[in-house]
């Protein structure tokens, strides 16, 4: 594998990876902006438009034509959080030319469309062609509105509402339904222009060969964009609140949803990434075998650590009569921890889990790309081996440490209606 | 021991298979320039697996609904230890599923894989059942009863077969219900453990950076033999009609979501493979998004990008699903078999069939660029009967003419369900 990162302009950066295992590529741009409720729909409007139509293929009908006839070649766009940003990204991924049958020029036809979808969208005077902005929009609220039908889904993205309340991570990806309905085709322009001027632009490919094509493209075409791109801070500790504060739902559900949100202000992200994996993150963790396995007062029960906020969240799905009992059990297998109650079995478990994790990275063209985007965001470029080696010095006072630094943020609790 | 090699002609990928002493067919594929291993020891034993019986016995065992999925939870339970502490160890991240007619036992890792391996076969031959241990997971399985009955895509989805199958136990949920559940016990399982998980029943599939010869070296050290004993598995006689054709459950969703299925008649091996590509690319010629139906629904705003299809077939049922979310799934329904009246008296539209085959083509070669994918093809191929890469070739081999036969015969009316989850929020 070779990879390879070059700064085609101001705060934009081409990286290519070239993997001759793969028979497919992959072409992420991602453009990194500041999350804020008021821009929020606005932008995710303005890109997820780009992958429906260009000024070629003015309709979703002629792009999706133009997609089958390039073997089921993808394209899409995404809105993601990261922290208090917002990562709005468009995707394009096609088999490799060597398998087309019909001799077409696959690469060459994906960096057109490519190309045209960015930066000759189907947009007139000013504004989204009105007919597809439609489509886009009416299916961003419809996004919004199943966010419901996704329990665990929901109830961790409540979780982080509550957690994040007053910072800019609190608003979701897609923002509210009242503000994404007044969004108009020409304000999701405007967005998208502003997008393209002010952003940071990570665009990673993901390939069996070198190609210099792609990075010629974009540096042509950004050449001609009189850009003024921000800086960005890309993590960021969320502050403890004063008292721990709770928020309930009732819904017609049978299972109960509890999500308890602990922060920290430790730098020791390797260790709480260790205390993380041995509190909660695999099926032999703590969580696992005794609120689960031993006393069975969760169906899951699993830990997650985000260094983007410093933040570890443990999410469960319980019966509303043991909700009282899990949470104590929760915060006592947390204590025990604190108590230095880890085993060497423990311990090597979690290395081995992570060694595991981080050696697959690089099996996808997918995960290639999310690894070197993350290490970007980092600012350090390593390998998901070199980045494994901090991990083998966490030692067990450190991960005690990181442990006490763990305090109670937020609780969210999705009720059942029915009577205990 | 017989081994042959399966090459596929396009991308020159090779697959060694094995048929092992024991009587266990092995599938293994080694992919150069991967890190990880993906390993999967399945038994053809899935929740429709109800009424079975050995050759030497007079009459069918009759077992309660969820059964397999029990015992794949509690074959995780060594008699000493948890499987999951067993992984601890190598480091890789063990797991189970069970579906309608499978169940399998999986891992994947990117070291120690003959290790991993070991614990694999040792512990999916080596049952340990008691009833303390079965009362408890009465308790924890209970709970994931109720966590998928708050999941709307799986309820919209066993309503519709619900009202589909008058007896076939594809009606059933995989996990059983409470009352099903507390009728299992100790005996039970060990009878359908001796029943199915006879290593002429299953397959080891393994796929990634492994070498052929470890493997089989592991398999000869690790695997019983086993003596063929005869294994039949009976379902009950289903009408080829539907039980009715509408079903309505209101749940807290935001978006209501809906399934339309379409009653199909099954098949088994080549058979239905070639059935499953025909079905496969009628779905797709029905909700390509460049057709004017899907554009007149989209502009309607009827369906939204979450409109999609699947076939869904394995032994004595077969349906082609048209899911996603909407307000209005009766007029979904409806545009739906129109186009197919359309189509039937008008034919296939030849370039749009050109089109759907090459991006079909395209999604099979994207699958054999991963390692999970891989091991999932072989060992599901062989369960359905068919070699590895025999889907790439009646792919190829199939003709508009083919499609058109299939929604002449299958996409019927009077076999058509729909169910819908309603949006009570």
């Amino acid at each position: 594998m070779k990879y390879n990162r070059t700064e085609i302009s101001d705060k934009i950066g081409f990286s290519s990876v070239t993997d001759p295992k793969f028979k497919t590529n992959l072409l992420t741009v991602r453009f990194i902006t500041s999350l804020d409720s008021k821009t929020v729909s606005a932008n995710t409007l303005g890109v997820s438009i780009l992958s429906d139509a260009n000024s070629k293929f003015k309709t979703i009908a002629e792009m999706s034509k133009k997609l089958s006839s390039l073997y089921g070649a993808g394209i899409s766009s995404f809105s993601k959080k990261r922290g208090d940003l917002q990562i709005l990204g468009f995707t394009a991924s096609w088999i490799n030319g060597r398998y087309a049958f019909d001799g077409e020029d696959l690469d060459a036809e994906m960096a057109q469309i490519t190309r045209d979808c960015l930066f000759s969208p189907n947009a007139e005077n000013g504004e989204f062609d009105s007919e597809i902005f439609k489509i886009a929009k009416k299916d961003l609220l419809d996004r919004i509105d199943a966010e419901l039908n996704n329990k665990r889904g929901y109830a961790l993205s409540r979780a982080e509402e509550l957690a994040f309340k007053g910072e800019p991570a609190e608003v979701s990806c897609t923002g509210k339904r009242e503000n994404a309905e007044k969004v108009t085709p020409a304000d999701a322009y405007r967005a998208y222009q502003n997008i393209l001027k002010t952003s940071q632009i990570e665009i990673i490919y993901v390939s069996s060969e070198e190609n210099n094509t792609l990075k010629e493209m974009f540096a042509e075409e950004f050449a001609k964009i009189e850009r003024q791109p921000r800086e960005y801070v890309f993590a960021s500790k969320s502050p403890l609140k004063s008292d721990v504060e709770t928020l309930s739902e009732e819904l017609d559900v049978r299972q109960c949803k509890m999500v308890m949100t602990f922060k920290t202000d430790s730098d020791d992200k390797f260790a709480i990434s260790m205390l993380s994996m041995i509190y909660g993150a695999t099926p032999v963790s703590k969580l696992f075998m005794n609120v689960r396995e031993k006393m069975s007062l969760c169906y899951y029960c699993a830990s997650r650590f985000s260094a983007i906020k410093n933040v570890v969240a443990v999410d469960s799905g319980v019966e509303k009569s043991n909700i009282e009992k899990a949470k104590a059990e929760i915060l006592n297998q947390l204590d025990e921890i604190i108590k230095g109650n880890i085993t060497d079995e423990e311990m090597q478990s979690a290395l081995l889990s992570l060694d595991n994790a981080y050696n697959s990275i690089g099996d996808t063209p997918s995960s290639y790309s999310n690894w070197y985007f993350e290490r970007f965001c980092d600012g350090k470029i390593v390998t998901p081996q070199e980045h494994f080696k901090n991990y083998p010095e966490v030692t067990k006072a450190r991960i005690i440490q990181a442990a006490s630094s763990l305090k109670l943020d937020s609780i969210y609790y999705m009720l059942s209606k029915e009577a205990e | 021991m017989e081994k042959n090699i399966i090459t596929d002609k396009i991308t020159g990928d090779k697959i060694i298979h094995a048929k092992h002493d024991s009587g266990l067919d092995i599938y293994i594929c080694e992919m150069e320039g991967y890190s990880s291993v993906e390993a999967l020891f399945g038994t053809k034993y899935g929740s429709v697996n109800t009424m079975f019986k050995m050759a030497q016995d007079k009459e069918y065992t009759v077992v309660p609904e969820g059964i397999a999925h029990f015992l794949e939870h509690k074959l995780f339970e060594n008699e000493d230890c948890d499987v999951f502490e067993l992984y601890a160890k190598t480091g890789a991240s063990g797991n189970a599923f069970t579906s309608f007619d499978k169940t399998a036992y999986l891992f994947s890792c990117t070291k120690n894989y003959q290790e991993s391996l070991k614990i694999l076969l040792d512990f999916v031959q080596a049952p340990y059942f008691t009833q303390e241990t079965v009362d408890k997971e009465q308790g924890i399985i209970g709970q994931e009863i109720q966590m998928t009955n708050d999941n709307p895509e799986w309820r919209v989805f066993f309503n519709m077969l619900r009202c589909m199958y008058h007896n076939h136990p594809v009606k059933i949920d995989i996990v059983g219900t409470i009352e099903s559940i507390a009728q299992i016990n100790a005996d039970l399982l060990y009878k359908c453990y001796y029943t199915f998980y006879n290593l002429n029943n299953m397959v080891l599939s393994i796929a990634g950076n492994i070498k052929a010869d470890e493997v089989l070296e592991i398999c000869d050290k690790c695997l019983k033999p086993c003596e063929d004993k005869g294994l039949e598995t009976v379902f009950p006689d289903e009408p080829e009609s539907v039980v009715k054709s509408e079903i309505t459950e209101k749940q807290p969703v935001g978006a209501s979501i809906f399934n339309i299925g379409y009653k199909c008649k099954p098949e088994s091996g080549k058979e239905r493979l070639e059935k499953v590509m025909a079905a496969s690319v009628a779905a797709d010629i029905l909700s390509d998004p460049s057709t004017e139906m899907y554009q007149k629904l989209l502009k309607e705003g009827i369906i939204n990008s979450s409109f999609g299809t699947e076939v869904f077939t394995g032994d004595g049922y077969f349906t082609v699903i048209f899911s996603g979310e909407s307000d209005s799934p009766d007029v979904i329904r409806d545009t739906v078999s129109d186009e197919i009246d359309r189509i039937i008296k008008e034919g296939i539209d030849e370039e749009l069939f050109g089109r759907i085959k090459k991006s079909n083509y395209g999604g099979l070669i994207r699958e054999l660029n991963n390692v999970e994918a891989v091991a999932n093809l072989m060992m599901n191929s062989h369960m359905d009967g068919v070699g590895p890469y025999d889907t790439i070739e009646v792919l190829s081999k199939l003709k508009s003419s083919d499609v058109l036969d299939f929604m002449k015969n299958e996409l019927r009316k009077d076999r058509r369900v729909m169910s819908v989850i309603e949006r009570t929020v």
